[in-house]
């Protein structure tokens, strides 16, 4: 069995070759129907955000699953083949899983760190499993990626800081006032970005917004584009500065419109309570000095700007610690990756013991028949528990050994000693499965095994390795 | 016996530091679990030592501090629980931890004469260390605000902004323990003056007694407290002087506190020195 990843990110597609790739816009469940139809793999699911479209299949062949892969990115999309030559990217096991985890960790976005992604790699999961295209390869991949996410969050400052000059004035304006709920906001100028910066407050759940301009057909304006804001004229705006706690001043004027004298009678009626004021005017709108008065805290363009730089430059600084996280996970999901090779083995040993077995209870059928039916019910019983018990241990050391070359020398050995190759079918009346080391997860104990080709797709959660 | 509650202070200032500096939430829950053993060890070390004596542990001016202790760590703690919010516990565990050193290398003896018993005297200092102890978390609270205060308004946004609870958070929780501080001092002081007055009557020849005047440090510098505390309050609401002047009165004023609680108490005071 193999993990397989190939796709296209903001890191190697411009974004018309994005648009033109998304799952999304055409519908996940379709892209994993038809993926799944194709028979190349036998586990997917499809990562799709703006910055990425992945396919994160599980298959038998890696080769010409990769291919296949690549084919469907054109068929599916219509795009030309040549077109995503060098742009589309493949990486195999255990680095296509250091892929996930990195991506989930946001280690991989435009943003470093930025949130949504988890949720997103959360939504692809889902799409899989509601799709059942999903088992407990690519389902444990997930799962493992989930925690890399949320470790890297916890443990790490990947996340941490805003990185938007809106966000960056939202989590000043919350460590000055702590809950926005109640605060008054006034917007001087009607301009686009004090009008951003206002949605962005809005939307934290400040109680008024005021929009205040020279012209007040300006103002009304912007209100209204606000929505659930207000206008006032600018013959207002001393008595709203003295009833307001955030004011952002963006205008066009070339002089600054607050000075100093002008902020301190303001402040006199408002008993010194805290003023943020958000000077995003280019030339600054607000006297620099303004910002000595007690309890005022002025902040500019320029300073937002160097707080987003250096909550970017801690999140990089901090991405070291969350690689470490990520080849922890790795290493950790590799484990387990690598003792699935054990799996076939372990079925097909199953399937020896059971059927020696049966085989016994048939030779000795006449002489059992003559007892009453609980009576063999119970020899029955207690004939599968020895089994099981027989068979516990080599089990559990079997999947517990973590590196492949071992699993093989064990796998070999146990074919040969039990005689597990194909050479028996005819002994065990049951079909034994192919030469051990391949991994079969659909298998389970017990059952007689399909003829794989990979071309029938097993119910998600029939994946369940024997215990 | 008070070195085992102080032990386990010092490991929680350990822990409280350390979940300060990393913001690991297990080492946090761990914080706040050795300081709940502290409290329990402590609470049973003067239940103790009052089954000993017979009363409250209040007299002396050592078991007074390590009454003290016990009610600040419990008034953090329940600050704690109420906002959940750990970051001022690095601010407050050192304070208790060298407090408490000096119950525990200092043991005083509890030996209370007739004149110091009686529940106007029980209620004088019981209200006088409940005071302390808010004004201890309101100072405290006023240093963190400051350290916010200057990292914002030099627009270094660093260290403290990513720890602490908001200004206005800071501000509101000072303003409660100030209120909370001035109560209770204004009771203590009350009742003093009140038992002052009886044991003029009843004990006139006690050498304490005597020296119970404005003239006696520790009884001025109690006052000078008051009329810092009463200033504050009054500074707030009337003239705005909330925030960081709030959180700088704040700090000189605990510092008073202090100056009277351990100094003045072991060798300057002659109407508080038992």
């Amino acid at each position: 069995m193999h993990l397989l990843v190939v796709g296209i990110s903001h890191r190697t597609a411009p974004v018309e070759l994005r648009e033109q790739l998304d799952f999304q816009a055409r519908g996940l469940e379709g892209a994993l129907r038809a993926l799944a139809a194709r028979g190349s793999t036998r586990e997917v699911a499809v990562v799709s955000t703006c910055n990425r479209a992945e396919l994160y299949v599980a298959c038998d062949d890696a080769d010409p699953a990769r291919a296949d892969l690549t084919t469907f990115f054109s068929d599916f999309h219509g795009v030309d083949r040549a077109s995503l030559a060098g742009h589309i990217y493949d990486l195999a096991d255990l680095e296509a899983a250091q892929h996930l985890f990195r991506v989930a960790a946001g280690l991989d976005s435009l943003v470093v760190g930025e949130p949504q992604i988890l949720g997103q790699v959360k939504d692809a999961y889902t799409a899989a499993t509601t799709a059942r295209s999903i088992g407990p390869v690519l389902s444990r991949l997930f799962h493992s990626a989930f925690a890399v996410g949320k470790r890297v969050r916890t443990e790490t400052g990947v996340g941490s800081g805003a990185v938007s000059i809106g966000f960056a004035a939202v989590a000043l304006a919350r460590k000055i006032f702590g809950d926005l709920k109640g605060r008054n906001v006034v917007v001087i100028g009607a301009g686009e970005m004090g009008k951003l910066t206002a949605l962005h407050l809005k939307s934290h759940g400040v109680h008024r917004v005021t929009i205040v301009s020279r012209t007040m057909a300006h103002a009304a304006r912007t209100a209204e584009a606000i929505g659930g804001a207000s206008a006032a004229p600018w013959d207002e705006l001393d008595a709203l500065l003295a009833a307001s706690d955030i004011v952002i001043t963006a205008t066009g004027a070339s002089a600054p419109i607050l000075t100093k004298a002008h902020i301190e009678t303001v402040m006199r009626p408002r008993r010194n309570r805290a003023l943020f004021i958000i000077d995003i005017a280019v030339p600054r709108d607000v006297e620099a000095a303004a910002g000595e008065i007690e309890q005022v805290f002025l902040y500019n363009i320029d300073d937002l700007q160097a707080t987003v730089r250096e909550n970017l430059a801690r999140r990089t600084s901090e991405v070291v610690r969350a690689e470490v996280i990520v080849t922890e996970e790795v290493e950790k999901f590799g484990g387990w990756f690598r003792s699935r090779g054990a799996i076939p083995t372990v079925v097909a040993l199953r399937q020896r013991f059971e059927a020696i077995r049966r085989a016994e209870l048939a030779r000795l059928d006449f002489k059992l028949s003559t007892l009453p039916p609980d009576v063999r019910a119970r020899v029955d019983d207690i004939t599968r528990l020895i089994v099981e018990k027989l068979l516990l241990t080599p089990t559990e050391q079997l999947k517990s050994i973590g590196d492949a070359e071992t699993v093989g020398a064990y796998s070999e050995a146990l074919t040969k000693l039990f005689g597990l190759g194909p050479q028996q079918p005819e002994e065990t009346g049951e079909q034994a499965p192919r030469a051990a080391g391949r991994v079969e997860p659909f298998s389970r104990e017990g059952r007689p095994k399909r003829a794989s080709t990979g071309s029938e797709r097993p119910e998600p959660r029939e994946g369940r390795e024997p215990r | 016996m008070n070195v085992v509650p102080l032990a386990l202070y010092v490991v929680a200032l350990a822990a409280y530091t350390w979940h300060f500096a990393r913001r690991d939430p297990l080492i946090g829950r761990s914080a706040t679990t050795l300081l709940v053993a502290a409290v329990l060890a402590h609470t049973f070390v003067i239940g103790m030592k009052t089954m000993e004596v017979g009363h409250l542990p209040l007299g002396g001016a050592t078991s007074a501090i390590s009454t003290f202790v016990l009610l600040l760590a419990v008034a953090y703690l329940c600050i704690e629980v109420t906002t959940d919010e750990r970051a001022m516990g690095a601010f407050i565990l050192p304070l208790l931890a060298a407090l408490q050193a000096i119950p525990a290398f200092r043991p005083g003896l509890e030996e209370r004469a007739a004149v110091l018993q009686g529940p106007l005297f029980g209620l004088h200092v019981s209200s006088l260390l409940f005071a302390y102890a808010s004004f201890a978390l309101a100072c405290m609270i006023g240093i963190t605000y400051v350290l916010l205060f200057k990292e914002i308004k030099a627009k270094h946004l660093g260290f403290f902004y990513a720890r602490l609870p908001s200004l206005q958070v800071l501000d509101t929780m000072n303003q409660r323990a100030i209120i909370f501080g001035w109560v209770f001092l204004t009771i203590g002081l009350a009742v003093g003056a009140v038992w002052t007055w009886q044991a003029r009557v009843y004990a006139p020849g006690d050498p304490r007694v005597q020296h119970m005047s404005l003239q006696d440090p520790k009884i001025f510098v109690a006052l000078v407290c008051w009329a810092v505390y009463s200033f504050e309050l009054f500074a707030a609401r009337r003239i705005g002087w909330g925030g960081r002047r709030a959180a700088y009165l704040s700090v000189l004023g605990f510092a008073i506190v202090l100056l009277n609680f351990v100094p003045i108490s072991y060798f300057l005071t002659r109407s508080h020195d038992f």
